[in-house]
Order: structure tokens, then C-alpha cells, then sequence
């Protein structure tokens, strides 16, 4: 892990949009995450053996602000 | 930093020649980016005259002003050509993944004239750009293609493609490119002109950053979005089969008002298009058994077989188009639906549901799925594909087309086999197939002139699923705009939900009003008709979609993202021009490849002549020409030939938009 970090979400806020997974440039992201809520909505998360440099720019992306680089 | 890059890629197809261009800021400030920007190039660079499938003709892909920045819904990409179908302007928008990766790449768009001698792909990362072989890839459908070159080119991060299938390969003018596995833009024929060119793909590899001027506010206005749309659900215990009903009491309404655009986003976040699919049929917004049926025809025995319940039954998860807080999209089950044939598809559209099921009279569930896969994979638009195979069925029913002609088809209402054999022959272009592969405006040609008051089309170009006897918007728009029979520019319900007039000084406040004064054609109902596509434009300009855009301003608030994003400080007003500007650009296009814009105007039973008998929509005849001619007249254009008078044409030389030899 980075010592900045990796990213993490805040999956009240966030909205699956997406935008956060193109921003990668390393496909760290993928819309993976299920089982959040009933509409059967796709979440991103980081992959298991994603190389996350915790560089932040999805987190710029974000419209909604809902990720946070900490370690 | 603006949200824009100020350069296109320019890719030479015959010579091989692959060079950057910058764009001026003007073109920005004048025509966004996206469509305007298409418009822009192809107006000044194809030929009169030009061949559509031919080596002069430009096909373009555009990203939006706004895709890439902290903004939601603004993630469509454009294709842009003159269109083999129409023969005149030509565009189609997609959702998916690929208009930010064109931005990735440092592009706001890129364009292909010339054709290659042999197959090719475009591959475009960080480092630049380069032609590569397709042989191996050429011949196969367009999820299978996707697949091979993403697993080709995948590096880090995944590259997003855009790509033909087999019907576009065989130069069906009703084809489209797909990308995301099998979304696709499908109208307007822009796959034909890719497959023309011998370009299988475009594959994009590039991690830019997109940027934009003010980021801060522009993420304060997409929070306030995401607070609406997180908070609007209908409640689980609320039935699909309640749709029916809906549809029932609003085509039985007879005044109206302008409600709250949120109203869409309600049916998208729970069931997606596939929400109209009862409601249309019950409301009179679904033309039905090729124009001529009603309700009374394709009644509850048929229709409830596509209830929205029953899509989302199947629906493993939501898709979300990039930037995307809605989700009207899904990825639905069909193993038992095609016998083990596919896994999944993409949940079939409103469109395509529609017209595989009412316009055909095919009550059959499965049949419509297994449908929407193998039209999605072969790259065909199910909106052409499907009023051509109404149409053929009329013919068939008429004696035009014979049993002997089909193969041993029955080519009758509601026969799903025979209709799903028929599309693999239009795909395949075999037998009657390539007859009917490229629409209904060609099948009259080689049928006969006596199979031409089966044909419902414009210009060409098969209408979307939306009945212009029940909203005479779309009557104006499917036969006045550039693209022609397009739903997608405008319509009353649109007008209604946006609710324009409270920051555009000058488009009517509708209040509440009779739907029968929709009908008579006036200034007022002009100016409405000019707004609505005027504002379509700008979302075609800044990547949004169509569905975020109906929400309203003052929930999708385009006017402020630009100017967050641009640093620009316009007024809605000022904005608007900015639509007109790309409409007039449009329209200048066909007047320079000699279209005639009055012989756009749609078939006659799409206006109700004769007026059907039965249904919501009985005896309503829409009164289109004069309604075409108040709409140019409104736009400053001649009211009488729909050509831009020369004080439009002066207004954008001014501004630099026509370089004096392109015109």
C-alpha cells in the first residue's frame, strides 16, 4: 500500500455513477460492489489486486465528494 | 482549465495520415462541443455532393463540453457523418464509457475521412495514435469483437472501444456502433459510413486528466442533483402493471400542465425505458401494428406481456452509463430466453421493446429479448429494423411481398419465429434480407411505388416509438429538424417537463392548458417547438442525455455547469443562441447537399392521414406543414423552403462557424 493510502468510499453519498472508475489511470476501480441497496445498483471498489497509488484523482473526480485516500 | 482540449484528432483513412488540429476557442463559445463541434467540421470539409459511403464523407466522434468533469449525466459520446439514410446531416448519441476516454486521450473528438484498402482499427493512447490490421476481428459481432480487443490492448486500465458489427461490415444503412457490449448509437446510419471506411473499432487507451475552471461550484450543483435523485423513489408495493393505469388516465387527460421533471427520473431509478411500455400502449404514445392499430387492437392480452415487472424480474444489476446517477439501464438473465444461445443482455429499451412487440403485434416476452441481443450484436438500430419488419409484414399481408419471396416465411402480425428469422436474414443480407437492410424509404424502390403507403418513415429515417397523433411536437420535430424522425429533439411532454421559461426570456410558459390547442398551429407553439430543440442541441453539445435533461433545469442545471466549467459567464439566453447557432449549422449541411427539408416530412399516417378510428388518438390529424413552416420561421429561416435566409448564414460567418469556401 501507498503511504498515502488507497481510496475508500463513502457509500452513503455515493451515487455509482462511475466517474471515479474512468479517472483511474490505473483500472484500480471497478463497478463491482452489490448488495448496497434494492435497485440492485453496481457500486465501485477497489479490485483485490488493484496497485492503488492513493494519487487522488478519483477522489477529484467525484462530483459528490464521497471518497477519501487514507491508509 | 477549461473542460475542453481545443484539438481533434484527424485520421486520413486512404493515405494513413493521422495528425492533430486545434480548434479555436471561438467554435467553443459559439457551438459547445459534441454535436456543435461535429457540425462545425463537416459542415466546412464534406463536399457537396459528397458520397455518404463514399471516401469524401467525414464520420466523427465527439465527446461533450461537460463529460469528464465533476458533472452528472454529461458522459455521451456523438457520432457525426452525412448520413447514408437521409442524405443529409447525420448523428447519433451513445452512453457508455466512451466519450471520456476520448478526452482521456487529449481529444474533444476524432475524425476519419478516405476508406482503407483492408480492415482497420484505431488505437489511440498517451503517446499518440496509430492505424492497426481488424482482419481478425472482421466478420464477427460487435461483443465478441469488443472483447478480443480489449483483451488485446489492456494494459493497466481497460480501454474503452467503439465498434461495428456484422450488419454495418454489410453496409446496412440502418446500422449503428456499439461500444459497452452492445449499446449502440443507432441512428442515422453512422455504422454503414464506419463500415464503408473499413474501420472496424476505435480503441482508446489514454488516462489524461480532464479538468475544468471552477470545480468547487461545479460539484456544489451535482451534489444538489444527487440530494434530489437519492430521495425520489416509488415504493416497492407499487406495481408495474399501475403503468397501464397511469397511461390510461393521462390519454384520456384532456388539459394539462407542465409537472415536475423529477417524475422521469422516479420511473428510470425503478424500472428504467421498459417503465412506457404499458404506459405507452395505454396512454396513445406507442404507435401500434405499424401506425394503423390502437389499443383496441394490441389490447391487455398482448401488452401485458411486457410489463416493466417482468424485466426487472430477470435484472441481475443496474447499468449506469458513465456519469450516471439514475441507472436506467440494466443487465437482464436471458439463458432461458435464447436456450443457452447468450448469458445476458443489456434490459432492452422502450424502443426496442415497442417496436418488436406492439408495432409488430408480437406478444412474445422471450422473443423480444432474444432479439435485442442479436440486434445489439450485430450493430442494427432496432428502431429502423423494427418499423422496416412492420412494414414488410404489411406488404406481405397486401401481397406485395410473397411467401415465395420470404423463403416460406409467414411473414404475419405477432409471428415472433418468423420475425426473428427475418431480422438474421436483414443482418445477414440474405434473401428478402437485403431487400429490407437498409429501411423502408429503400425497400419501397425495389418493391414498388404501391408499397409506399406502408412506409412509415421520414426522410428516410424510421420514426421513434412515439405517436405524433397524440403529441403534434413530435410531428414538427420528426419531419422539421435536420434528423429527421428523430423523438429525441423535442416534444410537448418535454417542453412541459423542462420548464425553460422561468430562465429563457423568450419561451412560453405553457400554464395550463388544452392538449387539443396542441394541434393548431401558431407562433407560440413555434417558439416551443424552436426551445425544445434548441436546448437538445446544447445537451448534444455538452455529452448529456436525454432523460437527465427532462428532469428540468433547475435540477440538471446545464446553463451553470457550463459556465462553472468554462469559466465563461453567459446567461441562459446567451446559451440558447448557442443551440440555434448548432441547428442552423445542421440545417445548413443538408440546404449544401441539396436536401430539400420539406421532403423530410413524415409519412402521412404518422400525422393521422387517414385519422385512425379507434384508440386515444381517434380522428386526430396533425396539421404538419403549416406546423414545419411556423417552426423555420421561428428559427429566423424561410418559412417556405426551411433554408437559413442569409442573415442566419451572415450571423455565423460573422462569428467564424462557415469558412467562405465550405459553402
Amino acid at each position: 500500500m501507498s503511504e498515502k493510502g488507497v481510496a475508500h468510499f463513502d457509500y452513503s453519498l455515493c451515487v455509482a455513477c462511475g466517474i471515479c472508475v474512468q479517472a483511474c489511470p490505473f483500472g484500480c476501480l471497478e463497478l463491482t460492489k452489490t448488495g448496497i441497496d434494492v435497485l440492485r445498483n453496481a457500486y465501485p471498489e477497489l479490485q483485490p489486486d488493484s496497485a492503488c497509488t492513493g494519487c487522488g484523482l478519483c477522489a477529484k473526480a467525484c462530483p459528490v465528494d464521497c471518497i477519501i485516500i487514507h491508509p | 482549465m477549461k473542460s475542453y482540449s481545443g484539438k481533434i484528432l484527424f485520421v486520413n483513412l486512404t493515405t494513413g495520415e493521422i495528425k492533430d488540429e486545434l480548434i479555436p476557442d471561438y467554435v467553443y463559445q459559439n457551438l459547445l462541443s459534441g454535436v456543435g463541434l461535429g457540425a462545425y467540421v463537416l459542415y466546412n470539409r464534406v463536399p457537396a455532393g459528397a458520397d455518404p459511403l463514399g471516401p469524401e464523407n467525414i464520420l466523427g466522434f465527439v465527446s461533450g463540453l461537460l463529460t469528464g468533469t465533476p458533472s452528472f449525466v454529461t458522459g455521451r459520446w456523438m457520432v457525426v457523418c452525412k448520413s447514408p439514410l437521409t442524405g443529409g446531416w447525420g448523428d447519433s448519441n451513445c452512453g457508455g464509457t466512451f466519450s471520456p476516454a476520448i478526452k482521456q486521450c487529449g481529444y474533444d473528438g476524432i475524425f476519419f475521412s478516405g476508406i482503407s484498402k483492408k480492415p482497420v482499427y484505431l488505437f489511440v493512447d498517451n503517446k499518440g495514435a496509430e492505424l492497426r490490421p481488424a482482419a481478425h476481428i472482421w466478420g464477427k459481432d460487435a461483443i465478441e469483437s469488443e472483447k478480443i480487443l480489449i483483451a488485446e490492448n489492456t494494459k493497466k486500465k481497460k480501454p474503452a472501444v467503439a465498434v461495428i458489427g456484422t450488419a454495418a461490415e454489410k453496409l446496412s444503412l440502418i446500422s449503428g456502433i456499439c461500444n459497452d457490449g452492445g449499446r449502440i448509437a443507432a441512428r442515422s446510419g453512422g455504422g454503414a459510413v464506419m463500415g464503408s471506411k473499413n474501420l472496424k473499432a476505435v480503441v482508446l487507451a489514454g488516462t489524461k486528466v480532464i479538468g475544468c475552471e471552477d470545480p468547487a461550484t461545479m460539484k456544489e450543483i451535482s451534489k444538489g442533483f444527487a440530494n434530489t435523485i437519492r430521495k425520489v423513489n416509488i415504493p416497492k408495493a407499487v406495481p408495474g402493471a399501475a403503468l397501464g393505469l397511469l397511461g390510461k388516465i393521462m390519454g384520456s387527460m384532456k388539459k394539462t400542465a407542465p409537472m415536475d421533471g423529477m417524475l422521469v427520473a422516479l420511473l428510470m431509478k425503478r424500472w428504467g425505458t421498459v417503465s412506457n411500455n404499458t404506459m405507452g400502449v395505454t396512454s396513445g404514445d406507442s404507435p401500434l401494428k405499424n401506425w394503423k392499430g390502437s389499443v383496441k387492437d394490441y389490447n391487455y392480452s398482448y401488452y401485458k406481456n411486457f410489463n416493466a415487472d417482468r424485466f426487472t424480474r430477470i435484472e441481475t444489476k443496474k447499468y449506469h452509463c458513465y456519469s450516471c446517477l439514475i441507472g436506467c439501464g440494466g443487465v437482464v438473465d436471458i439463458k432461458n430466453q435464447s436456450n443457452g444461445e447468450f448469458t445476458h443482455t443489456h434490459k432492452p429499451e422502450y424502443e426496442t421493446a415497442l417496436a418488436f412487440g406492439g408495432l409488430v403485434m408480437n406478444k412474445d416476452f422471450d422473443s423480444v429479448l432474444y432479439i435485442n441481443e442479436i440486434m445489439n450484436r450485430a450493430g442494427m438500430d432496432t428502431i429502423s429494423a423494427g418499423g422496416t419488419v412492420a412494414f414488410a409484414i404489411e406488404c406481405y399481408e397486401h401481397g406485395i411481398i410473397t411467401k415465395e419471396m420470404t423463403g416460406g416465411l409467414e411473414l404475419t402480425w405477432g409471428n415472433a419465429p418468423a420475425i426473428i428469422a427475418l431480422l438474421k436474414m436483414m443482418i445477414a443480407r440474405e434473401g428478402i434480407g437485403d431487400l429490407l437492410a437498409d429501411g423502408t424509404k429503400v425497400a419501397v424502390k425495389k418493391l414498388g411505388p404501391e408499397s409506399q403507403q406502408y412506409a412509415v418513415h421520414a426522410g428516410g429515417q424510421e420514426p421513434g416509438m412515439h405517436d405524433s397523433r397524440m403529441d403534434p411536437f413530435l410531428a414538427v420535430h420528426y419531419s422539421a429538424d435536420p434528423t429527421p424522425g428523430r423523438h429525441t429533439i423535442g416534444s410537448g411532454q418535454y417542453y412541459d417537463l423542462l420548464h425553460l421559461w422561468e430562465k429563457v426570456s423568450w419561451a412560453p410558459n405553457p400554464g395550463f392548458y388544452s392538449k387539443a390547442d396542441e394541434f393548431i398551429p401558431s407562433e407560440k407553439l413555434a417558439l416551443k417547438t424552436v426551445a425544445i430543440s434548441c436546448y437538445k442541441e446544447l445537451t448534444d453539445g455538452v455529452g448529456g442525455c436525454l432523460f437527465a435533461m427532462v428532469t428540468g433545469i433547475n435540477h440538471w442545471k446545464l446553463f451553470e455547469w457550463v459556465n462553472a466549467a468554462t469559466g465563461w459567464n453567459k446567461t441562459p439566453d446567451e446559451l440558447m443562441e448557442i443551440g440555434k447557432n448548432i441547428q442552423t449549422l445542421r440545417q445548413l449541411f443538408n440546404i449544401k447537399q441539396g436536401v430539400d427539408p420539406m421532403s423530410f416530412k413524415m409519412s402521412p399516417r404518422m400525422a393521422g392521414e387517414p385519422p385512425l378510428q379507434e384508440g386515444p388518438n381517434k380522428g386526430k390529424t396533425v396539421p404538419i406543414e403549416e406546423m414545419m413552416r411556423l417552426h423555420w420561421k421561428a428559427y429566423g429561416w424561410d418559412e417556405k423552403t426551411g433554408a437559413p435566409t442569409q442573415e442566419c448564414i451572415e450571423n455565423l460567418r460573422q462569428k467564424q462557424l462557415i469558412v467562405a469556401e465550405a459553402v
